[in-house]
């Protein structure tokens, strides 16, 4: 119950903040350049969900994951503070390059240590800085395990995202991943997951940022709601994060199946860095 | 605009064109590659056949033909699904060989998974090999639907 008036509530701001108009009508059209740091934007993804900023035409970044394996609410406290929070257990690790193929458009490669592969593309269809009142990108993803030999799960989505002046921005993501399941569709009542990404990313000095997300799901969804909150730091094209959530995967498929039934929570860091 | 249009049907198209990934029951049936959740598919490569793993058929003893049928189970495909939905288990009292939608609480599922509290031995009686993970999971499948005649 309690989880379900979160949502609510959290779907009311939300609803608020996009019926909202702009503080400051974003910066002119020279913000148009998506090489122009957005103050309220840094970044390509905010924990695991990615955002709708675009990258320059032949721009790219990279990115880091570091997810610990630990979970945080093992042992008392003498326990975690022995495993120095989780940071000397193994960690689900992502490697992550994107670059911006085409005016709008980006392509990603995602890699993490689990042998999941994931391609994604993502285009940006509407843009506030142009007037409209959100930015719209469209997103498609598809992933695969073994190194992106088995089990495949493609994804189609949007990116729904409004900045309110350099302060904040606030998103929310519907997308549909296929072939959640690892089991065949003889076997199983579901084999898709629908997701609504729910995100925001405050920025609480010039440089530091608050971050949190959730994805609550419907069809398949065996664990619990993907959820994670951060703070970073943004230092020149680098962004520091420091992460807590529920779910260790990084991957579209990864995201909707949530994290493990039992609730726990891990700590992790996400590091990023554009190069242009 | 057009190019955008297009680059955006594009996209739609693509995701759409993958969203057929599945994996395949073949590859979970391992050493019984047409198995599927079926009763007749059960009773034809799982009751009647062995495989190619080398697990025994379940009908070289649990039928009538020319023997008493062990356990009291006659698997002989006339009345097979009959001897086991909804039928108790002799020797155990309370237990029931198939309880349509309760693969868990099954006797079939926990003799052929071998568990602990079950009567004599784990099925195939000379196993091993025995059933695979998978193969169980396919006949997990079927009971939890109902454990239909089909």
């Amino acid at each position: 119950m309690r989880r379900v008036s979160t949502l609510s509530a959290a779907l009311l701001v939300l609803a608020c903040t996009f019926a909202a108009p702009s503080i400051v009508r974003a910066q002119a059209p020279a913000d148009d350049d998506p090489a122009v740091l957005r103050l309220a934007e840094p970044d390509f993804t905010l924990i695991g969900l990615p955002t709708s900023l675009r990258l320059p035409t032949f721009g790219s970044s990279f990115r880091v994951t570091h997810r610990f394996t630990r979970p945080l609410g093992q042992g008392d406290f003498g326990d975690l503070a022995g495993d120095f929070f989780g940071i000397d257990s193994g960690a689900q690790i992502g490697l992550e390059y994107r670059f911006g193929l085409v005016k709008n458009g980006q392509v990603v490669f995602h890699r993490t240590s689990t042998r999941t592969i994931q391609f994604s593309g993502q285009y940006s269809v509407l843009r506030q800085s142009g007037g409209a009142p959100v930015d719209v990108s469209a997103l498609v993803t598809i992933e695969g395990t073994n190194n992106f030999r088995d089990s495949y799960s493609p994804a189609v989505g949007a990116i729904i995202s409004r900045d309110i002046g350099t302060f904040a921005a606030f998103y929310v993501e519907p997308i549909w991943v296929n072939n959640t399941n690892p089991f065949p569709t003889q076997l199983v009542d579901h084999n898709n997951t629908f997701m609504v990404g729910i995100g925001a990313r405050i920025r609480l000095l010039p440089t530091v940022y608050i971050t949190g997300e959730v994805a609550p799901t419907s069809g398949y969804r065996p664990g619990q709601t993907h959820g994670a909150f951060a703070i970073e730091k943004r230092v020149g094209g680098h962004l520091f994060q420091l992460n807590f959530s529920d779910n260790i995967g990084t991957t579209m498929a990864q995201i909707a199946r949530g994290g493990p039934p039992q609730n726990d929570w891990f700590m992790g860091f996400n590091i990023s860095r554009k190069f242009f | 605009m057009l190019k955008r249009l297009s680059l955006i049907v594009g996209l739609c198209v693509a995701g759409a064109a993958l969203a057929a990934c599945d994996e395949k029951l073949s590859t979970l049936a391992g050493p019984t590659p047409g198995l599927e959740p079926t009763f007749s598919s059960i009773q034809r490569d799982i009751f009647e056949s062995t495989d190619s793993a080398g697990r025994s058929a379940c009908t070289n003893c649990h039928t009538s033909t020319g023997r008493t049928p062990a356990g009291g189970i006659n698997l002989i495909h006339d009345v097979a699904y009959d001897q086991l939905v909804n039928a108790p288990v002799r020797g155990r009292v309370g237990a029931i060989r198939v309880i349509p939608g309760d693969p868990d609480n099954s006797y079939l599922i926990q003799k052929l998974e071998g568990r602990a509290d079950i009567v004599g031995r784990r099925m195939p009686f000379n196993g091993p090999p025995f059933l695979t993970d998978g193969q169980i999971l396919i006949i997990r499948r079927w009971i939890a639907i109902g454990a239909p005649r089909n």
